[in-house]
């Protein structure tokens, strides 16, 4: 009995074994018309577990990286930053810049099935305009508590739904199954940039009212990967959707990858190390000290670009020894070395700072008159700011070594002047609380943008209307300023607004109640047989990979 | 079990006797800790370190916080080992020779501040508890338990990483979560020389309370106190290189073990093995240093292990 | 026996209590809002306010705390703020991964250092006794995140001969390395513990006398002797299963590993509130469990301990 079922065991064995041999070459060999560009895991290796797989209530990078797989906004960013036609094939605006029309793009489905062959509730059925008036009640909903719903606080009727005096968003409506028109309540110059943001998605009404607050645990989106497993703090598994409506030039359905595996490796000494060994496809960053191994190994398949983001050390400009003393935080400014920092302790991983607003961004300006490296001229100033035998000052940073190492550089460099700064650093939570609550003066911080637009960094970092946990964390305030930034959201003419924000820019300039430091670098490393991959100015976290393929 | 009583306070002439008799003991003490090798190379060791710790400016040329980088450029930064430089350079040119040595300061301070904490809470709670009993005891002894029973890395983690970083909350939280062995010691001791006659007999005489422990019962948990604080003293080390591998140590750019093997462990494996590899022996080497000598304190003073 | 099992858990409780009550004070007094941290660096402050009243934040303090008791009743330990798991979910699948290696490591520890520590007390003073204890003392003397990273250089790079960190393709060739760092230092204590033990009783007259006349009686001897003697190791080895699960923090940093360790810090670096007490709960309890097994296997080494009022 148990020989016969053993036989019968191994018989099987031998033909799924059989099946097996035979069909490894029909996917090698490209059948006609098929491109060989199809299969293979594309394994990266990232610092930290994603907290939220449910966009509406993601906040952070990680988050971020693994959305971008499974769900699509109307439109989107391309490599460059640009906002290109996405789930929407195409809008119009109204001249009073009230009344956004879209056009919507047939044949996208909601993933059918997801977690191994598992039928979804919603059955992989199409997108409609329906789809997308119920996604946006349902982030807005103040029941549902999305930390990004604010960002849409311009849409017509968000404030009564938030505070309940309706039970609709009024501002969203379907005009027909596939045109959208969303209404604003105030004019808004940014708000397509704002909709390409990652918690503006369309989502499944069946499968999100299946799973509840469970849908973090299982997304469904119509993005080119489906979901198949989450071990926390392990991996995030995706698999390929066959229904994606992307095709490349040649007609070919996208993606080409069988899946994704984004691995929690939370050192950066060992992603590198795996890399090296070949256990990864990609990691999510590359320190510091293999900077110099990592372009002499991989010299054309590590790329890096600037990023629309700024360095900065924060005086807040309502606390001693900041207070009223332009002079000082002027002397801050000329009295370090950026472009020797960068070169120091970040390999010329970065741009100098001369302002706010980073290259690459709209508004960015060329001409601006900042800060450059005059020891002379600062000690000048620090004399005429009222501490002519120099000043003791206190930065408080959040522990990481990367702000380590920049902090302790910077304090060599201001000790030349006569700076005393002392270092103090406390966890990520600890830090924001108190910056928030004005009781730092002397801070750091960095700020990477949430959709690409001078309004994303001007206005919510530097307006009166921001201070705390806005994003005003120096409670800077300027009227001239104020009335520049705030005009400039509803201007449309382009030229006009870039002037606005340069105008702006160069009073915060003079003012500065920042320290600024560099622009952020974003870089990707990948293997060299890793092809179709475009690295976004926005931030590698947001790259697709529905074109990436593998040739090996 | 216990160490013989030192003194005896019914005789009129038993203050002088007795004090000849206990120094003789704690002579023989020596002697016995004389005689260990192992508990004598341990001594050297963390003598040597305790004074390389205090006499650290007469020792290196370099301050631990000078950044060479600014003085003499790119080429001071991560350099091997050398005549100049005895244990290499860090990304920012500072001599790791100077930093070894003078975060030797550290971990002492850490270690001694933190361990005086516990002794003298543990001492102070573990006496009490033993000496009324009652419910001052299940008290106490209440508290001891919780100590125990909570995952104690996670309560120093969970202190030093909200509270604003600063050398004494570190004495401090590592010292609240080391008394309750002490205490439990004492405690155990109290009991036992509670019932001997001479200590009852002092409370019969109208000792106060105070005095009483002090001089008749404290004498005699001496020695369970000072083996445990040796041996504890290797752990507490451990502990804050820990809490700077976890990212939870102490402020740069004060230089501690824990925090240079956790900068220079993302050197280790480009080649600047020299970052990291240092510091972890000076750990070792203090650890290894106190558990010798805690390990010879013990043989020493507990006279049933007399050879 | 059972009766002394209920009085031993009934004692726990108060114990049990305090953990809770110390870990409620630690999560409220720390500056840092935790709402406030899930809403990235920018948040708005409407939207915080409602999440905390949502998440009961609002309430007193005692109101928390015997919520806390209420629910954990019902294996209720409420959800994580950072991604809403049940946080027995949240535990409950760390827990095969630490146990894994906690349980291999508590295994090849006992086995080395039992060995090691009799091998040195029958032996002692031999260059083998003098051997061991020095490797145990260096044991106990190195940083554990020092030696796993200097095995990682060495086994992962410089050999080749483990493919990596992490848990890799699920293969146990990855939980190699984690396991050789947590049981080295409760493998040097036990040797330590075990040989000092051992020495002790051997040293007792009975058994000098009975190795004085002759071999049989000396293997009985030897056996009563050993299980006597494992007695405090028997102790240690409680205690270091317990510890073992707050001391695989460091280890599972080092190689990457999902476990419970790796659970804590997260939720510490994200004031997981729910996540850390619950935690601090579970582990609370196992901690209670080992003593009281260890208590409960005293009379299987010494039959004159007896657990029967």
């Amino acid at each position: 009995m148990l020989k016969r079922s053993f036989a019968v065991a191994l018989a099987l064995v031998m033909v799924v074994a059989v099946f097996a041999g035979c069909s490894k070459p029909a996917v090698d060999t490209p059948a006609e018309g098929k491109s060989d560009k199809y299969g293979g895991i594309f394994r990266m290796a990232v610092m930290s577990d994603p907290p939220d797989l449910d966009p509406v209530h993601a906040t952070d990078t990680s988050s971020s990286r693994v959305l971008y797989q499974l769900f699509e906004m109307l439109v989107d960013l391309d490599s460059e930053g640009e906002i290109v036609p996405n789930l929407a094939e195409s809008w119009t605006i109204s001249p009073d810049g009230l009344t956004y029309t879209f056009k919507l793009r047939q044949g996208v489905k909601f993933h059918a099935t997801t977690e191994n062959g598992t039928p979804t509730a919603n059955g992989g059925r199409a997108v409609t305009a329906e789809d997308w008036v119920w996604t946006f009640n349902y982030i807005t909903n103040p029941k549902t508590n999305s930390e990004r719903a604010y960002f849409l606080d311009m849409i017509k009727g968000y404030q009564d739904y938030q505070e309940g005096k309706t039970d609709h968003l009024a501002g969203v409506r379907a005009i027909d199954d596939s045109t959208l028109e969303i209404t604003l309540e105030y004019a808004f110059s940014p708000f397509i940039a704002v909709l390409a943001y990652n918690t503006f998605v369309v989502l499944p009404k069946e499968d999100v009212e299946k799973w509840g607050a469970e849908f973090n645990f299982h997304p469904v989106g119509t993005g080119p990967f489906k979901f198949e497993e989450w071990v926390q703090d392990d991996r995030v598994v995706l698999s390929k959707n066959e229904n994606y409506w992307r095709t490349d030039a040649d007609g070919n359905q996208l993606p080409y990858l069988d899946g994704i595996e984004f691995k929690v490796i939370n050192d950066l000494t060992m992603e590198w190390t795996e890399f090296t060994l070949g256990n990864f496809e990609s990691i999510e960053e590359l320190d510091d000290p293999y900077y110099h191994e990592a372009l002499s190994k991989y010299p054309d398949s590590f790329f890096e670009r600037p990023q629309m983001g700024t360095y900065y050390y924060g005086m807040n400009v309502t606390l001693e020894p900041f207070k009223d003393n332009k002079k000082l935080r002027q002397a801050l400014n000329y009295a370090i070395d950026r472009q020797g920092l960068i070169d120091l302790v970040r390999n010329g991983r970065a741009t100098p700072a001369k302002g706010v607003l980073p290259p690459g961004m709209f508004g960015y300006n060329e001409n601006l008159v900042g800060y450059e490296y005059n020891p002379e001229k600062a000690k000048q100033l620090l004399a005429e700011a009222g501490y002519p035998n120099g000043v003791k000052l206190t930065l408080q940073y959040n522990s990481s070594d990367a702000h380590k190492r920049i902090a302790e550089a910077l304090q060599q460099q201001l000790k030349q002047i006569g700076i005393d700064m002392e270092l103090k650093n406390v966890d990520w939570g600890a830090h924001l609380d108190s910056v928030e609550r004005s009781e730092v003066p002397f801070f750091r911080m960095g700020w990477v943008v949430d959709y690409p637009d001078p309004d994303n960094f001007l206005y919510v970092l530097l307006h009166t209307d921001n201070f705390g946990p806005n994003g005003n964390y120096t409670r800077f305030s300027n009227p001239e300023f104020d009335r520049l930034t705030k005009e400039a959201r509803v201007e449309s003419d382009p030229e006009k607004r870039r002037k606005m924000y340069q105008e702006a820019e160069q009073i915060v300039v003079e003012e500065a109640p920042w320290l600024f430091i560099y622009h952020y670098t974003t870089h990707q490393l990948l293997q060299p047989y890793v092809k179709g991959y475009e690295l976004p100015s926005f931030g590698a976290y947001s790259a697709k990979y529905y074109d990436v393929w593998l040739d090996n | 079990m216990e160490t013989k009583p030192v003194m005896n306070p019914r005789t009129a002439a038993g203050v002088k006797a007795d004090k000849r008799e206990g120094r003789s003991l704690w002579m023989d003490s020596w002697l016995r800790l004389k005689r260990n090798k192992m508990a004598m190379f341990g001594l050297f060791l963390v003598t040597v370190i305790i004074l390389a710790a205090i006499f650290a400016p007469f020792i290196t040329k370099y301050h631990p916080h000078e950044q060479l980088i600014w003085t003499e450029g790119k080429a001071a930064q991560l350099q091997p080992p050398s005549a100049k430089h005895w244990f290499g350079t860090d990304i920012y040119g500072r001599d790791l020779f100077s930093r070894v040595i003078y975060g030797a300061r550290i971990s002492l301070q850490i270690g001694i501040a933190s361990m005086a904490i516990s002794v003298i809470i543990g001492v102070t709670l573990g006496a009490i508890a033993g000496f009324y009993g009652g419910i001052v005891d299940d008290l106490i002894s209440w508290l001891i338990n919780v100590i125990f029973a909570f995952p104690f890395l996670l309560f120093v983690l969970a202190l030093v990483a909200y509270l604003p970083p600063s050398m004494m909350l570190m004495y401090a939280a590592i010292g609240i979560i080391n008394w309750a062995s002490i205490a439990r010691v004492v405690r155990g001791q109290v009991l036992s020389v509670k019932e001997k006659e001479y200590v009852e007999a002092a409370v019969a005489l109208g000792g106060k309370d105070f005095r009483v422990i002090l001089k008749h019962i404290l004498p005699n948990v001496l020695a369970p106190v000072i083996v445990q604080a040796t041996l504890g003293m290797g752990d507490v080390i451990m502990l804050e290189s820990a809490l700077s591998f976890l990212g939870f140590g102490i402020q740069p750019p004060t230089p501690s073990w824990g925090y240079e093997i956790d900068q220079g462990r993302q050197f280790l494996l480009s080649g600047q093995w020299w970052w990291s590899i240092f510091p972890g022996f000076a750990i070792m080497s203090l650890v290894l240093g106190f558990n010798l000598l805690g390990d010879g304190l013990r043989d020493a003073l507990d006279p049933r292990l007399k050879r | 026996m059972s009766t002394y099992i209920i009085k031993r858990l009934l004692a726990a409780l108060p114990v049990i209590a305090g953990v809770i009550a110390v870990v409620f004070i630690l999560t409220t007094i720390v500056p840092g809002d935790p709402v406030r941290l899930m809403m990235g660096q920018r948040g708005d402050p409407a939207t915080i306010e409602r999440i905390k009243e949502d998440l009961g934040l609002n309430k007193p303090l005692w109101w928390q705390f015997l919520d806390f008791f209420r629910r954990a009743l019902t294996l209720d330990l409420g959800k994580s703020y950072r991604n809403n798991m049940p946080v027995t979910r949240a535990i409950g699948q760390r827990i095969p991964l630490t146990a894994k290696i906690a349980l291999s490591a508590m295994a090849i520890a006992v086995i080395m250092g039992v060995t090691l520590g009799i091998i040195s007390a029958v032996r002692q003073y031999s260059i083998l006794d003098y051997g061991s204890m020095f490797v145990a003392l260096l044991g106990i003397s190195a940083p554990t995140f020092w030696v796993g990273l200097l095995l990682v250089v060495l086994f992962c790079v410089k050999l080749g001969w483990i493919p990596g960190t992490g848990t890799g393709d699920g293969s146990w060739i990855y939980l190699v390395l984690p396991v050789i760092t947590l049981g080295i230092r409760p493998a040097a204590l036990i040797a330590r513990l075990t040989r000092s033990s051992m020495l002790e009783i051997i040293r007792q007259d009975y058994i000098r006398t009975a190795w004085a006349k002759g071999l049989s009686e000396r293997v009985v001897v030897m056996k009563h002797a050993l299980k006597n003697a494992m007695i405090p190791v028997v102790t240690i080895i409680g205690i270091q299963t317990a510890t073992m699960l707050s001391g695989a923090i460091v280890t599972e940093r080092v190689f990457s590993l999902p476990g419970i360790g790796r659970l804590s810090v997260e939720a510490l670096i994200n004031r997981d509130f729910p996540v850390i007490r619950g935690e601090v709960l579970f582990l609370a309890l196992i901690f209670v469990f080992t003593n009281l097994l260890v208590d409960l296997s005293y009379p299987l080494f010494d039959p004159r301990i007896k657990y029967d009022r």
